[in-house]
């Protein structure tokens, strides 16, 4: 499609913000998508008290697998988050004005995505009173302090980057939240300016901020199935895939709701960029295995795990299922111009790279280095040997309870914004 | 940085302290240890005296004997056609490059002037980071509130809070009292050796020239102070 051609809305007139609101049916389905979330952050507080109260005996994890659900949802989210500001901020950086009506709720999700993966961080941490000690001692040579670092500095960097593309129309809304600012001509052409220098630094920081969380694991010459220069690459393509796939979910539930106009080509276009990332994703995937499985070395030895036993469905999942089905769905001109099956190909995207992330975690951590019986104490008394030799971990309820609650709260976060902050980019310059 | 808070050894019989000192040292010791494999018979009297000397808590082992055969009671067959079973005995390798001190976001993992590798449980925030970094997998999370046996304590350390990571500290608490570390002294066949890498003509660090000690997963570049000296019988039984 052509980029001078002015984008007409599907929809005749995009709603005020609060407008919605006034149609009754739609308005009690609203005080029941909020009342869910809140109870469901509820479950989420008490599970967490509970664990806090327990200590973290009550996952799913031990001395074997000492990481689970909760920095796979940290990467998985910080992720999501990289990922929508890439495109965002990389459409706004080449003048790709096509993305422009989905640019806003690209940075709103980055933003509150990056929220989430920080929140995910807390319930890890078994000593989460104890935080203050990362500012207090931080120790330099740390990737997880060059990752709280690069979140912190990106999560300020989305949040105004949110706040500048909303800003006119909260100005012209008379709204304190507009900071004073006006919307004389000068004012906006100073905004445009600072979007686009914005863009400068959003790009690479979104780039930068997942790399480093990549780099918290690629780094450990400890963990053979994560010690490789393609993780850092290979987490960029995950995020892609995953955070683009978010943003087209959104973007067609808002416009569903009326909270956002485009047209289907635009779907059918951020659908084609999907099937790209997918294709890079899969590619590097194939560039990994094959390096770590040539030379039949012991270095492969967490890879061929993936390919045998209880970890070859996961990670038939992961490439045949999260890669294959979407691409096949994308690659296909006339399903790529049908926003229901983008949608489709999005979510199971999504799940895909989730199970890759989860294969990462597992299989990275089950076996020991040092492989012989009676293997590492799991941490725990319990009945029989005190030992494992190996560990498949399975997440607890509990620590579903908390993840549900921390996604709820991004979710209450996600649906305020929208209800007050407009979606919908003005087509002019 | 705080020293672990730690009573001195005064529960000892004269005995065992009488053979239990530290011998000769440079003057400035790195502590280290070699473990002969030929001399060990994987009894477990090391892991179980460290878990008493350190109050270790029910499901975690500092120090345990992992079975170089077949199974954990099976002994190998080897390329002679004879069987042959060897053990080694795994506690924290005390790394001059040690990942966990590395990767510790808040430094509550790091090195005495000694060489030896430090928890501080007053600063640990759980986040487990140094269990992922370390190759050995010797580092213990406290998952639960720590169950013991007895309701006493037992060793001169003080007990490590829930949510904290711990480890093998090589009885710094022993150290301090000039005390070679349990592990040591309770081995009923010598087959531990602890000494001073600085002193080169000491016992240890003779031993680990003579015997062409190794390092374990030397490839992971960690410089362990803990050295092991294979076994050289390969007679077929």
């Amino acid at each position: 499609m052509s980029a001078a051609n002015p984008v007409v809305p599907s929809v005749p007139a995009i709603p005020a913000a609060g407008e919605a609101t006034k149609h009754p049916s739609r308005r009690g389905l609203q005080v029941a998508w909020i009342v869910t979330l809140l109870a469901l952050m509820a479950m989420g507080i008490g599970a967490f008290a509970y664990q806090y109260a327990n200590g973290l005996v009550v996952t799913g994890m031990r001395n074997v697998v000492m990481w689970g659900q909760y920095i796979l949802f940290f990467m998985f989210f910080v992720g999501l988050s990289a990922g929508g500001l890439i495109v965002a901020s990389a459409g706004r950086l080449f003048g790709v004005k096509a993305f422009k009506p989905i640019t806003r709720l690209a940075v709103l999700e980055a933003t509150v995505a990056v929220i989430l993966a920080a929140t995910f961080i807390l319930p890890d941490l078994g000593r989460p009173e104890r935080v203050l000690n990362i500012p207090l001692y931080f120790n330099i040579t740390s990737p997880m302090i060059w990752d709280i670092a690069i979140v912190m500095v990106y999560m300020a960097m989305s949040a105004s980057y949110v706040w500048l593309y909303a800003r006119a129309d909260l100005a012209r809304r008379g709204s304190w939240l507009a900071l004073g600012t006006g919307t004389s001509e000068r004012t906006m052409a100073r905004e445009e300016r600072a979007k686009g220098a914005m863009a400068w630094i959003a790009l690479p920081a979104a780039i930068l901020l997942h790399s480093i969380t990549a780099w918290i694991f690629g780094l450990q010459i400890s963990r053979g199935f994560w010690y490789s220069s393609i993780m850092a690459p290979m987490f960029i393509a995950s995020a892609l895939v995953s955070g683009l796939g978010l943003v087209i979910l959104l973007a067609l539930l808002l416009r569903r709701l009326g909270r956002l106009s485009f047209r289907d080509d635009l779907v059918a276009l951020l659908g084609g960029l999907l099937g790209m990332f997918v294709v890079v994703e899969a590619f590097l995937i194939l560039a990994e295995y094959l390096t770590a499985l040539y030379p039949g070395a012991p270095e492969g030895a967490a890879a061929a795990r993936m390919l045998s036993g209880p970890y070859l469905p996961l990670f038939l999942f992961e490439v045949v299922v999260g890669l294959g089905v979407p691409f096949l769905i994308l690659a296909i001109r006339p399903l790529r111009r049908r926003p229901a099956w983008v949608a489709l190909a999005s979510a199971i995207g999504i799940v895909g790279i989730f199970v890759h992330r989860l294969n990462l975690v597992q299989n990275g951590l089950s076996f020991p280095n040092i492989e012989l019986p009676p293997g590492l104490p799991v941490g725990v008394p319990q009945d029989g040997s005190s030992f494992a030799e190996s560990y498949f971990y399975v997440p607890t309820a509990i620590e579903w309870m908390v993840v549900i609650g921390i996604i709820a709260g991004g979710a209450l976060l996600f649906t305020a914004a929208v209800a007050y902050l407009p979606m919908q980019e003005p087509e002019a310059h | 940085m705080t020293e672990p808070k730690v009573r001195p050894v005064d529960a000892l019989s004269p005995a065992s302290r009488a053979w239990g000192e530290i011998g000769p040292r440079s003057d400035q010791p790195r502590w280290g240890m070699v473990v002969d494999q030929e001399r060990c018979i994987g009894c477990w009297s090391c892991a179980v005296i460290c878990k008493s000397e350190n109050d270790v808590p029910l499901g975690m082992w500092w120090n345990r004997i992992l079975t170089e055969g077949d199974a954990l009671d099976q002994p190998m067959v080897s390329e002679g056609g004879g069987l042959e079973m060897h053990w080694l005995p795994l506690a924290c390798q005390h790394c001059e490059n040690a990942p966990c001190v590395k990767v510790c976001p808040v430094q509550a993992t790091y090195h005495r002037s000694d060489g030896i590798v430090m928890q501080d449980s007053d600063r640990c925030i759980g986040c487990r980071y140094c269990m992922i970094a370390c190759p050995y997998g010797v580092r213990n999370f406290n998952w639960g509130a720590p169950v013991r046996p007895t309701p006493h304590e037992t060793g001169m350390v003080t007990a490590r809070p829930l949510g904290t990571v711990e480890k093998c500290t090589m009885c710094v608490q022993r150290l301090a009292d000039d005390q070679i570390p349990s592990c040591v002294w309770s081995c009923p066949t010598g087959a531990r050796i602890f000494g001073d890498h600085n002193d080169e003509d000491g016992r240890m660090a003779t031993l680990i020239r003579e015997r062409e000690g190794t390092m374990l997963l030397e490839a992971a570049g960690t410089r362990p102070a803990v050295r092991y000296l294979p076994p050289r019988r390969r007679s077929p039984l």
